[in-house]
């Protein structure tokens, strides 16, 4: 399944987006270049805040640590240098989960942070933020049992299903293949990762292996995030340029 | 974090002109409300509320605790508004503003303090277990008219939502799934809805459900809160210009004109969403609702 993506439709923020993919619902909203506070302010290079918000709740040491993830991430992304002493605020709030969320077996901030990603990168398209590249991330998740194949971006209902999980892994590609950033969980073998990490690499990616694609494509689960992230930059784009192509 | 940015001078006289000359900057009337659009997600009990260009999503949840022990026959029923900057810049997360603690204060007594929910109904067993009910309100896009839309917001979430029916033997409480048996709706006793009347000119002119804009120029503003039969459960005014008693007589007719448009509204949507739920009419069979 692509994710559903539906940009700069809040009135108020800079940039805004909703992701929504296999139950998962985010919207996510960018405010910048802010003023920032005296005590944030950097000399040469702007201060990245997120804030995640639960969909229940106030914000927990969970969505603290989620934020610290992402923030990290996204600076790598943002040309921070290029608007100095100045404030990106990205607000991502989880609408809805899918109901097996908390109990499908992976831990709860780890199976969130690649739609959180996702979404903070639409926001940030949505306000015409100055990037360095993109950024696409995808969940990875081995089930235990010595036969049982790694699911590439499963649903959580499908997790549930493969109980018990022996490891998961979020791995998130910049767009000319870099990593970004990888998060663990769980006890596996440096094989077992590396496998996850093309496994990933594979679908976050545009050209991995050739004979992989098409072995991926015979499978028919999964398309390539990038080619969707193209196709939702181009449509942007087309939907801004409107008044252009209609003379 | 940067302040909320300040009408100017400019805008704030165009305004007050226009208004002088019975014209709104959107061309509404005076007594008129925006726009207003509710949805309701595939959970049960989430409510999606646009009133113009403000949006404010609800979300019930529930969880079994311990009952207060003064309280012992009593759920527990909670309502929690947090501003974040998506809403506006100027809203700092962990740093309520006054217009996000007037906004709880006000929930809460129209809400909570008039018995909007029947709290006893969720208590399982005295003392020991009952349910607790909590509804998230978030803003998603401001531009005024904040209370008006949470009040629809969470009144619509909590008619939508429908808690996991119990079986109670002796000092044992089994919740039962979704599966098992069907969700029960809340008792809700009535509803409650908030018209927030804006005044200008020393209270010559009143505008209902001002925008941004216009809340940035009033002088001072009226919440009354009631239901659709008529009876008032609050007027709030906090601070401003004084206003003529007679005039707050005037707003609660107008209010009440509004509340019974917008329950009759609500209604109409529940009754849309309860029809897309009920595939093939089992609805009636599965419920475990008993009648009053």
């Amino acid at each position: 399944m692509a994710p559903e993506a539906l940009l700069s439709h809040l009135n108020r923020a800079d940039g805004s987006a909703t992701y929504t993919q296999n139950g998962y619902s985010i919207i996510g909203a960018v405010n910048g270049p802010l003023e920032v506070q005296r005590r944030d302010e950097l000399p040469s290079e702007a201060t990245v805040e997120v804030n995640v918000r639960p969909a229940i709740g106030v914000g927990s040491p969970k969505e603290r640590h989620l934020e610290t993830l992402l923030a990290s991430t996204l600076r790598t992304i943002i040309l921070t240098r290029h608007i100095p002493r100045t404030l990106v605020q990205i607000t991502l709030q989880v609408r809805s989960l899918p109901s097996e969320h908390a109990i499908c077996g992976v831990d709860a901030s780890l199976s969130l942070l690649p739609h959180l990603i996702h979404t903070a990168l639409l926001a940030l398209l949505s306000s015409s933020m100055p990037l360095r590249t993109t950024v696409t991330a995808a969940l990875v998740v081995l089930p235990a049992g010595r036969d049982a194949a790694p699911m590439l971006q499963p649903t959580a209902r499908d997790v549930m299903l493969a109980k018990p999980i022996q490891s998961a892994h979020v791995f998130a590609f910049s767009g000319n293949g870099k990593v970004l950033l990888n998060e663990s969980d769980g006890s596996f073998t440096y094989e077992e990762w590396e496998e996850a990490c093309e496994m990933a690499e594979e679908v976050c990616c545009k050209e991995g292996g050739v004979g992989l694609s098409d072995a991926m494509q015979v499978d028919g689960g999964s398309e390539n995030l990038e080619r969707w992230l193209r196709e939702v930059v181009r449509r942007k784009v087309e939907k801004e340029m409107r008044w252009k192509s209609g003379t | 974090m940067p302040r909320e940015a300040e009408i100017s001078v400019n805008e704030r006289t165009f305004i007050q002109q226009a208004l002088q000359e019975n014209i709104r900057l959107d061309g509404r009337a005076f007594d008129a409300f925006r726009p207003l659009k509710l949805n309701f997600g595939d959970e049960y009990g989430v409510a999606d509320v646009e009133l113009g260009k403000t949006r404010v999503i609800a979300r019930i949840s529930v969880e079994v605790t311990t009952p207060l022990p003064e309280r012992k026959f009593d759920g527990i029923f909670q309502i929690v508004t947090e501003f974040s900057p998506m809403a506006s810049p100027a809203f700092e997360v962990g740093r309520p503003t006054d217009a996000e603690v007037i906004l709880s204060r006000i929930l809460e007594k129209a809400i909570r303090r008039s018995n909007a929910l029947d709290t006893e109904s969720l208590c399982i067993i005295a003392g020991l277990k009952c349910f607790a009910l909590r509804a998230d309100v978030h803003i998603i896009d401001h531009d005024g008219g904040l209370i008006d839309a949470s009040c629809i917001a969470v009144m619509a979430a909590l008619q939508h939502f429908r808690r996991p029916d119990v079986v109670v033997e002796g000092e044992k409480a089994i919740v039962l799934s979704e599966r098992e048996r069907e969700p029960i709706p809340l008792s809700i006793l009535h509803q409650p809805l908030c018209v927030t009347f804006s005044y200008y000119e020393e209270g010559e002119i009143f505008l209902v459900d001002a925008t941004l804009a216009e809340e940035q120029v009033r002088q001072a503003e009226i919440i009354v809160t009631m239901n659709r039969h008529g009876e008032v459960c609050q007027i709030a005014k906090y601070g401003g210009a004084t206003v003529d008693p007679l005039a707050l007589l005037n707003c609660t007719n107008i209010a009440l004109q509004k509340v019974q448009d917008m329950s009759r509204f609500i209604q109409h949507k529940l009754d849309e969403d309860a029809k897309k739920r009920d595939v093939g009419g089992l609805m009636a069979e599965l419920s475990a609702e008993n009648a009053r």
